[in-house]
């Protein structure tokens, strides 16, 4: 990815809107932009889902293969979850091998929906030792208007708990559905103008500093965390942003559970 | 594949093409986009400038440069598509950026840069033309100036009949393929590759379901750009 000129006009710009707790598309401090959630929507993959939050637009599929399961794991299959931010989704991102930008998008959302246990790796078993299932889950951004991080993973686990296991494709057994035990949701955090705000756009991702991301699952445990960009940050700003993530998870798994 | 009737498997006759859905505007943050399904092919093009030309050896003195990416998602296709170089898209990239090329008044925009990024997220047969005519409507969409927008179409064989537009199971059983990129306001022609067995005959049948097919799908066309999804 280019990092374009940061205009030191916008950066003021977001200061002064920040001393009022305004923001530059006159949302609330921790209000989300609106969401769309849709899955089942792309005819060659086993799982899909489409998210859109203002302009940013994303897609995730979920794909199977047959894989040897590892010599020191004989009775689990595997989970592997990628990001690629094609030229399409922005005039700053380019073509070639994937950009440490995407690379970071793509290991953030597998820790959170990994080490969550959502996915019984044992239940991906075929034959031990000889046959195991591999999902794959690819994510895909169309629009990046900015927080593509949350929009990736409300789309990854959106699409992975409504995915068929193409078994009969396979010739071992009948389709089933993947077994999806939780939901873990991130939400993600940018200073912006010396503050937290939630669900950051691409103008106020340029214009600010660093920003993190928390994952939780079901009870609220914490499956996955990262810190992104320059910055330092204190116990008390990330308490609040934490406190903010319980209640923010708690509605977006919501949304994806009733889907 | 076909019956004595000429009924094709999936009902339409020989001369008859897939279900088309336009729509613009689909990419938010680019200049000009373009999603478009064709049977069950969808293609998501964005269009972005005339920006500066870099690095400057790209750069021409009297046009604008057209830098065509064409490429498949790996969620596109029944077994997963692995990111990254194959030479397929490249050449896809090449042939779509050399019909694109011949409609735009690059002139217009020297020294300059436009980036065309045709994504395909799901795949059925007739990917190159599906992302070429959805990429001479996401430049229309970014006000970009063209001497006419772009029709891409294929027409083959199967079982000996001649037959246009071909879906996944024909393909797979096809005998040829001759995909065409047609200018629909003149008949020209800007795209034209062929593979497989065709008589001559055939080959004046084939060309001719793709010119008809042009003007029907070049309705479509201007009806998404003139406001309105078309169906």
């Amino acid at each position: 990815m280019t990092i374009p000129i940061v205009p030191k006009l916008l950066r003021s710009h977001l200061s002064d809107l920040a001393e009022r707790d305004a923001r530059i598309d006159g949302r609330g401090r921790w209000e989300g932009r609106e969401l769309e959630v849709q899955h089942s929507i792309l005819p060659r993959a086993e799982g899909s889902a489409r998210v859109r939050m203002g302009d940013t637009i994303v897609l995730a599929g979920v794909k199977f293969q047959i894989m040897t399961p590892y010599p020191d794991r004989p009775n689990q299959g595997g989970l592997m979850c990628s990001a690629e931010v094609r030229p399409v989704a922005g005039r700053n991102w380019e073509s070639g091998p994937p950009s440490p930008e995407s690379i970071e998008l793509g290991r953030v959302v597998d820790r959170g929906i990994r080490e969550s246990g959502c996915i019984d790796v044992d239940s991906l078993c075929i034959i031990p030792g000889e046959k195991a299932w591999q999902v794959i889950l690819d994510l895909f951004a169309i629009s990046d208007d900015g927080n593509l991080f949350d929009a990736f993973a409300l789309a990854g686990i959106t699409a992975l708990r409504n995915a068929t296991v193409p078994a009969e494709r396979f010739e071992v057994g009948e389709d089933y559905q993947l077994s999806v035990s939780k939901t873990p949701i991130m939400c993600s955090y940018h200073r912006v103008g010396g503050r937290f705000v939630f669900d950051a756009t691409a103008r106020e991702e340029l214009g600010g500093d660093e920003r993190i991301h928390i994952t939780l699952g079901d009870d609220n445990n914490v499956h996955s965390l990262q810190k992104g960009l320059k910055g330092i940050f204190s116990a008390d700003e990330f308490t609040e942003i934490m406190d903010n993530a319980i209640e923010r998870t708690e509605k977006l798994r919501k949304i994806v559970d009733e889907l | 594949m076909i019956d004595e009737n000429g009924v094709r498997a999936d009902g339409r006759g020989p001369g008859d093409i897939r279900p088309i859905t336009i729509e613009t505007g689909v990419v938010p943050v680019a200049d000009g986009s373009c999603r478009m399904t064709w049977g069950t092919n969808e293609a998501i093009v964005a269009v972005y400038g005339p920006m500066e030309a870099h690095p400057r050896k790209i750069q021409r003195q009297d046009r604008a440069v057209l830098d065509v990416a064409y490429n498949m998602a790996p969620f596109s296709t029944t077994d997963r598509m692995r990111p990254g170089f194959n030479r397929r898209s490249r050449e896809v990239s090449k042939v779509t950026q050399d019909a694109l090329e011949s409609v735009v008044l690059l002139e217009l925009y020297p020294r300059s840069k436009i980036r065309i990024s045709i994504e395909i997220v799901s795949a059925e047969a007739g990917t190159r033309c599906v992302g070429l005519t959805a990429a001479s409507v996401a430049l229309a969409d970014a006000g970009i100036p063209m001497t006419d927008l772009v029709v891409s179409v294929a027409s083959g064989k199967i079982n000996d009949v001649v037959v246009c537009d071909l879906n996944k199971e024909e393909d797979n059983y096809g005998e040829a393929d001759l995909p065409m990129g047609i200018m629909p306001n003149s008949g020209e022609l800007v795209f034209l590759q062929m593979d497989g067995d065709l008589s001559q005959d055939e080959f004046k049948q084939a060309w001719k379901y793709n010119m008809d097919a042009a003007q029907e799908i070049h309705k479509l066309m201007v009806e998404a750009l003139n406001g309105g999804d078309s169906q």
